[in-house]
């Protein structure tokens, strides 16, 4: 059973279409990434996933269950940190803790004792006196101390200074998934990617409400490649059918393949250039020359 | 654990893990005995998915460079390697064909590679006989 399964998925807000036939399937344990642009349709995907908005077409399964039939069935399995996250003012954080989690079955409250000191969150202090930083972190507690099977996160660092935004991530989704690795599944829907980038097993770039790209994020590495090649005159024309973006700049060419392999090296070394030189992408990269600024684009 | 990893590398990162592991192994910084990290410190640390962690354990494993005993967690194994001669040419064979392929298209000629074999080879005796104050890249 997956964790989270989307087919077709289409929803519209009058003519606009927000998501257009959007795929994407998450195995359980993994932790995946959701990229895109702003506007790209990733919080109506969320939206849907929530039974907050209803797909206009499409399937959504979240272990195994429709969010529109069964969705407290749903939301029992599942924990969601929205990017701005609203409390109630005149409640204490221990106090919105309890709150919280008196609407779950399960709460673990040595977890929550453990993460309440790692964040140096003080349980007696009102939610208004808190900074954006802390405010953060609580919801991110209300969401982890229940141990939901599928945690899903939307921009989960923004605004957040880098020391918390490293402690977040080098403690919370580590501490979420240790417990039950195979069966504790995070979604993060985010455009912050370079944060992510170690954490990051698979994902999914969503453009203009389609999946456009979806890969493990090794095979990502391995298949994306920029190479600089300078000739001594004129650069030659240059088609091989893995180029998906060449960039002229006088003598030099900048190539981006998303399909590489040494055939292909030796194909381009076949034009004598004066120099090349193979250069990885990051992650974050790969989905600017994905979803970002067009060059000069092969087919 | 002193552990760098380069996303830029275009090695994926649970195989920098097993590789910079063997490689304190190897030079002595780790030896027989010394326990790793646990998944989780090791991935928090990194800031890397704990599956990554312990697909480089798995795969340390595998080449029966470390050990899992329950309770004591992953530590350097003991014995040697149990390869024989043969798994381990053919392991090495990998390696060495990868060297030779950037040594071409580096324009690196026979001989030049060759010297360049033996320089570091000394370098790494020196190193593994606690010449400290050899730093080298």
């Amino acid at each position: 059973m997956y964790a989270l399964e989307i087919k077709d998925l289409v929803r519209k807000f009058g003519h606009t279409e927000a998501v257009n036939g959007l795929n994407l399937t998450v195995e359980q344990g993994r932790c995946y990434g959701l990229f895109g642009r702003n506007g790209a349709g990733k919080t109506t995907t969320i939206k849907c996933l929530l039974n907050l908005l209803e797909p206009d077409k499409g399937v959504i399964r979240i272990l195994g269950l429709d969010p529109v039939k069964d969705e407290v069935g749903v939301k029992s399995q599942i924990a969601y940190v929205p990017e701005l996250v609203a409390f109630y003012p005149w409640m204490t954080v221990q106090g919105t803790l309890d709150y919280v989690a008196s609407f779950r079955k399960h709460w673990n409250k040595s977890l929550e004792k453990d993460l309440l000191e790692r964040f140096e969150l003080d349980p007696g202090k009102k939610v208004t006196a808190l900074s954006r930083g802390m405010k953060a972190q609580l919801s991110l507690l209300c969401a982890i101390c229940p141990e939901p099977p599928l945690l899903i996160l939307d921009e989960p660092t923004s605004g957040l200074d880098p020391i918390v935004r490293r402690e977040f991530i080098q403690t919370v989704i580590g501490a979420y998934q240790e417990a039950d690795p195979t069966n504790r599944t995070v979604f993060i829907s985010t455009h912050l990617i370079s944060e992510f980038e170690g954490l990051i097993d698979a994902f999914t770039i969503i453009e203009k409400g389609k999946d456009v790209l979806t890969l493990e994020s090794d095979a990502a590495r391995e298949r994306f490649k920029k190479i600089r090649m300078r000739f001594s005159g004129e650069p030659p024309e240059i088609r091989e059918k893995e180029i998906m973006k060449i960039t002229r700049d006088g003598r030099n060419l900048e190539i981006v393949t998303n399909i590489y392999s040494p055939d292909l090296q030796a194909r381009l070394e076949r034009f004598s250039p004066e120099s090349l030189n193979l250069e990885n992408l990051t992650l974050e990269e790969i989905f600017v020359v994905t979803a970002g600024v067009k060059g000069e684009r092969n087919q | 654990m002193f552990i760098e990893l380069n996303f830029k590398s275009g090695k994926p990162a649970y195989l920098q893990i097993v590789d910079q592991i063997k490689f304190a192994a190897a030079m002595g910084d780790l030896k027989p005995g010394d326990s790793l990290p646990s998944i989780r410190s090791l991935a928090e640390e990194l800031r890397i998915n704990r599956n990554t962690v312990a697909k480089a354990y798995n795969e340390l494993e595998h080449e029966g460079i470390v050990e899992t005993a329950p309770g004591k967690g992953v530590y350097i194994k003991n014995c040697p390697s149990p390869f024989g001669p043969e798994t381990r040419n053919a392991m090495l064979s990998k390696v060495v064909d990868a060297a030779i392929v950037q040594a071409h298209h580096l324009q690196v000629n026979r001989e030049e590679l060759l010297n360049l074999f033996i320089q570091r080879y000394e370098e790494f005796e020196k190193r593994r006989k606690g010449g400290a104050d050899s730093v080298s890249k």
